[in-house]
Parts: C-alpha cells; structure tokens; sequence
C-alpha cells in the first residue's frame, strides 16, 4: 500500500506540491485520519465520561451543596471515606456480603456457562429453539421487570415463585443424598453451601446469558484441525474436553470472569448498590461518591488481582 | 480453518466411508481386526451416543424451564381474574379468562402514549449512537496512532464504571448546559435547560457515550478487526479518502453486525430506567412507569389505601407483560441477528 503511493509521488512530483495534504507522509497522515474517526468519541468521552469521573472524585473530598448548576464545595479531607468504614451501620457489612456472594457466585456461573455453552454447541433437534431461551434473560433481566418478577414469586401467596424451585432441593434432600451415600455428620457448612447453591439457582441461570454467548463463540472458534486430529488419536469426550476445547477458550473465560464479576459488583440490585443509591436520593453527593470510590477501588483491586492470576494460565494460539 | 460447510461434507463423507468398508467386509466375510482398546472405545462410544442425548434432553429442559417460568407465571396470572390469586385450588390454569387487567393496568401506565414516546427516544438514541459508535471502533480497528492504547483504556473504563458515578456531575451539566461557555453568550449567562428533554439521552449518544457505548465500541472493533484487510486497500488504490471507504466499503459490509449492535441498543434503551429516571422527572418512558407501577397503581384502583404487593399481583405481571411485549415481539422475528451476530462477530478475535 505504502509503496504504490510512493510510486505514485515518484511518477509526478510536480502534482504533489501542488496539493498540500499530501506532503505529510503517509504514515502521519493515516494517523491524522485515525484521530479523526475517533474524534467524536474523545470529546464525548472527555465531556460525558472523564470529567463526570473527575468531578465525582472531587466531591467525595467535599461537603456538598447544590446549588444552581453547580456544586457549592467545602473541604471535608477523607472524612467521608473514614465515615463510610468507620461509622456507617452497614457499608462495611454489607461490603463483606457482596464480596462473598460474588466469590461463590462467579465460578458457579463460569462452570454452569461452559457446560450449558458446550451442550449447546452440539448438534441436535431443537438447538436453535434452546439457544433462543438461554438468552431470553439478557433481553428481560437488565430491566425492572425482573425485580417484580422476584418481587411477586416470593410474595406470591401460593408456594410461589423462586422458593418452589428450593423446595425442589430443599436441605432435607442434601442431607438424604449424604446419609443414601453413607456419608453422615458432615460439617453442617457443607450441606449449607450446597443448600444455598441449589437454592439459588434461578438466579443462577438467569444471569449467565451473556457468558454462554461467550463460551458458544469461542467453541465455534476452535480449529476443526485440532478437533480432527483428537478423533484420529482416539480421545475421549473427557479427554478432549480438557485438552482440546478448555485451552482454546481459555481466553474467553478470562473474559467472562471479568465481565462476570463486574456485572455482579454493579449491579443494582445488590446491598452496596441499594445503600450507594439511597444516599444519592438523599442528596449526600459527596458521601455518596466517596462509597462509590471507595466500592469500585476494592473492585478494581479484586479484578487486577483476579486477571493478573488467570492470565498466566492462559492459552493463546499463536 | 475449514469453514462450516466443508465440516458438513466432511463429517457425510466420513460416514459413507465407514459404511461402504462395513459393507465390503461383510461380504467379504472378514472380521474387523480390532485391539481390545480399540473395541472398548467404540462400545463406550456407542453407549455414549444412546444414552447422552436422552441426558441432555432432561437437562435443557429442565433450564429451559427455569428460565421460561417467570414468563409463565406472568402469562397466567396477568389473564386471570384477581378473586383467582387466592384461590388454593388455582396454581397455573386459571378457571376463567379476562383482559380486565391488561385493561386497567394499559390506562394507568397510559402505555399508548408512553410507549410511542419510550419507540421515539430509544430509535433516535439508537441510531445516533450505532452510527457515532462504529465511527470510533473503525478508527480503533484500522488506524495506528500515538496514545492509542491509553485510549482504548479509556473504552475499557466505559464498560466497567457504573453509570451511578458520573450521573449526578451529568445532572448538572445538563441543568445549565453550557460547554465551554457557547450557550450563555445567547441567553445571558444561563445555558441551555436540557433536564426533561430527550436531549438528556440524545447528547451522549452522539457523542458515543450513550447507555453501554463502550461495550458498542468494542464490538465494532472486533467486527471491523476480523474484516479481511484487502477490502479497503482496493478502495485507497481506487482513489477512495478513508471517509469515502468507510462509508462505501466497509459499512455495507458489516451491516449484519450493524444491525446486531442497533438491536442491543435498542434492548438496553428500552430496559433502562436508571438513567431515564434521573434526567427524565415525568414518568416518560416504560421502564419508569413499570418501575413506580405499583405506588400508581395504588392511587388508582384502591384510592390510596395501603395494599399489600399481594393484592396488586395480576396488574404488576399485567405491566410486565405489557413492558416486554414489545421487546420479546422482535426478539422473536430477530432472535438470530441477536445471537449469531455476537457469535460470528469474532467477539474472540
């Protein structure tokens, strides 16, 4: 490309001075262009997104008071943030819980992703009617919709909703399975943790949409030399489950871990959320932002930590 | 990489194969000479391939169940008269039928008129921001520059920040919108008051920073990544600025994928209520009248009394049924572009 427009200058020089653009070199100028396609974006971005970011910063140092088109600022120092650990009720508690849940939740979701992701994958009557459904949630669950829809299944009179789906697997039914296996007097946390997992698994398979929309693409990445080559070594469906299709997805689940745990920090439906959104109704801006801040540096510390030791692990195909 | 088609015709041949060498040496007479290892791997393949699909079945419907019950749910207690909410005898079939709550619940949600004006904020701030967006991700996807990497973190930092933090700084700009000083030198000092305008949404979105615009720029940079690089030079060697080719070349190519992120945008507006409610004071869209649908619903059917979530049940699935209508309609026509556009846009490219 860059030699035919050099050949081009070589032809007729006299033309090039004529036109002034076209003294910059190519190079430059392919990067004025690429300035240019996202031109619009960077002003919206400095505009709507990083001076928003900063301002919100700035509050959280702040006493706030609204006041025409701008906030009247008193210097209050990391009062706030001492206030949000120290003196709040439920900040730190609630901090704790979210924590946890997102801990358990995130390899469950992962686990239930791929496995939902590679049944998919397979060929069968009915495939494109299941894919349909398992991605219904996306579609409904990012709206309020679902918190009536929770709302009313577990006020709804009747056996209702989401607690008929744990009666299926009530603790009783763990406690069998143990017992049936011999196993008796195992710590009581253990059926507990098992207790919560299957309890909650509505909520489990209704926020896995995206994931399995990951993994499905990423499974239909994988070469068809590497699959025919495990057919022709005679490997198992075990066999080549793990060494064929968990190291090529590999960097997807990276992927979906990250986006897996962001959705569950933010989404507002969690404790931190509720307590950050009612101090905002309440107009405590600058304590607002300060637990804000304060949530998403602990966030953003969790998933550094969370990427930096997956990415050693993973595979990337040269 | 063998595509989709080659895989098919392969998989056919290998199976005629096999049952043609089946065939030969059954006429032949010969015994297939198999070690041990061989024949115990073919059995458990077998029992596998019997026995798995009946596995799987149970499973998918099982989920698949899971994830249709709300619907359900909603579907049969929105048609059925309130009385039948306590009746014990009542858990999915109704004993009779009525449209009284969609009705009712249609005329507190004023959902004609809302929903019109929900279509008409949502298809202006979808096209906007689709556009603007692809705009960006193209120049992310073909263009090298300084500061390029620092940039994209910036996208990054798009997805992963809740709209919660920036809104309130949001709320005052929009107030008294006055960039850079460019309205008070018309109207004496005070900006434009955009609070309660569909301008709230508009402006981010073409400036491509509407509802999940990262997520819309990352998109367009992997689809654009993944289209062959060819395409273009054709288009420099004819002459074509980099605009023109954009424009000609590759915006009809990745149109399905337009279609895919238009799609999206249009969910993610629809559903929102969290932005919508915080720039919008009057209930304006559906997601803010689905949201306050209960405290509505009290004032107007029981004049006020306090009512348990209980007794408004049916007209709160009802306003569900009503909110996703629209949704659920075109993601049945187009549930393809939904899913099979993520898929072959190389998402993991």
């Amino acid at each position: 490309m860059s030699t035919a427009v050099k050949t081009e200058k070589a032809v007729k020089p006299p033309k090039e001075k004529r036109q002034k653009g076209m003294r910059i070199p190519y190079e430059r100028r392919k990067a004025l262009y690429g300035y240019a396609f996202i031109a619009i974006w960077l002003i919206g971005a400095i505009y709507f997104f990083i001076m928003p970011l900063i301002e919100s910063l700035i509050y959280s140092f702040n006493l706030t008071q609204p006041t025409k088109g701008s906030m009247n600022l008193e210097w209050n120092g990391i009062q706030h943030y001492y206030d949000a650990f120290r003196k709040d009720q439920h900040y730190s508690q609630y901090l704790v819980s979210v924590l946890g849940d997102t801990a358990l939740k995130t390899p469950l979701i992962l686990i239930f992703s791929i496995f939902v992701a590679v049944i998919l994958n397979q060929k069968f009557r009915g495939r494109v009617f299941a894919r349909a459904v398992f991605f219904l949630p996306v579609i409904i669950a990012t709206g309020p919709v679902m918190e009536i829809i929770n709302g009313n299944m577990s006020t709804g009179g009747y056996q209702g909703g989401s607690e008929q789906f744990s009666t299926l697997f009530e603790t009783d039914l763990v406690d069998q399975l143990l017992e049936f296996l011999g196993i008796y007097g195992i710590s009581e946390s253990l059926t507990e943790t098992i207790t919560t997992i299957t309890s909650d698994i509505f909520n489990l398979v209704w926020s896995s949409g995206i994931q399995i929309l990951i993994f499905l693409s990423a499974l239909q990445n994988i070469p068809f030399t590497a699959k025919e080559a495990a057919q022709m070594e005679g490997a198992t469906a075990w066999e080549y489950f793990w060494k064929i299709t968990i190291p090529y997805i590999s960097p997807m689940i990276l992927a979906a871990l990250v986006y897996t745990v962001v959705d569950s920090f933010v989404d507002p439906s969690n404790q931190v959320m509720k307590l950050i959104m009612t101090q905002e109704s309440s107009w405590n801006y600058g304590y607002m932002a300060a637990m804000a801040w304060a949530y998403f540096a602990i966030v953003g510390l969790a998933l550094g930590l969370i990427a930096a030791l997956i990415s050693k692990h993973v595979y990337y195909e040269v | 990489m063998a595509t989709k088609k080659e895989e098919k015709i392969f998989a056919k041949e290998m199976k005629a194969a096999k049952k043609a060498k089946k065939k030969e040496m059954k006429k032949l007479g010969i015994k297939p000479n198999l070690t041990p290892e061989q024949i115990r791997y073919n059995r458990n393949k077998a029992i596998l391939s019997t026995v798995w699909p009946i596995f799987r079945f149970l499973i998918l419907f099982g989920l698949c169940f899971i994830i249709l019950y709300p619907l359900i749910f909603m579907i049969t207690t929105s048609f059925r008269p309130n009385e039948q909410m306590n009746d014990p005898s009542i858990i999915w079939i109704p004993k009779s039928l009525t449209l009284d709550n969609i009705k009712e619940t249609w005329q507190t949600m004023k959902f004609g008129s809302t929903a019109l004006n929900t279509i008409k904020l949502n298809l202006i701030a979808s096209i906007i921001q689709v556009g603007t967006c692809a705009l960006t991700g193209y120049g992310f996807a073909r263009f090298k520059f300084k500061g390029k990497g620092l940039l994209f973190v910036i996208v990054i930092l798009m997805i992963i920040v809740p709209p919660q933090i920036t809104t309130i700084p949001m709320y005052l700009k929009f107030t008294y919108f006055n960039p850079l000083g460019i309205f008070s030198m018309f109207n004496g000092g005070e900006g434009l008051h955009l609070i309660d305008t569909g301008w709230t949404l508009y402006l981010p979105a073409l400036f491509a920073n509407g509802i999940k615009a990262g997520l819309f720029i990352f998109l367009f940079r992997q689809f654009f990544k993944g289209l062959p690089k060819e395409l273009e030079d054709a288009a420099y060697l004819d002459g074509c600025g980099p605009f023109k080719t954009f424009l000609i070349v590759m915006v009809p190519n990745a149109a399905s994928s337009f279609l895919t992120v238009f799609l999206f945008s249009i969910v993610w507006y629809w559903n929102d209520y969290y932005m919508t409610s915080s720039f919008l004071n009057d209930s304006a869209t559906v997601g803010l009248q689905l949201q306050n649908l209960s405290s509505t619903l009290a004032a107007d059917l029981f004049n006020n009394q306090a009512v348990g979530p209980r007794q408004l049940i049916v007209w709160l699935e009802s306003g569900c049924i009503l909110a996703i209508s629209p949704i659920l309609i075109m993601y049945i026509f187009l549930q393809k572009y939904f899913t099979e556009g993520i898929e072959r846009s190389g998402l993991t490219g």
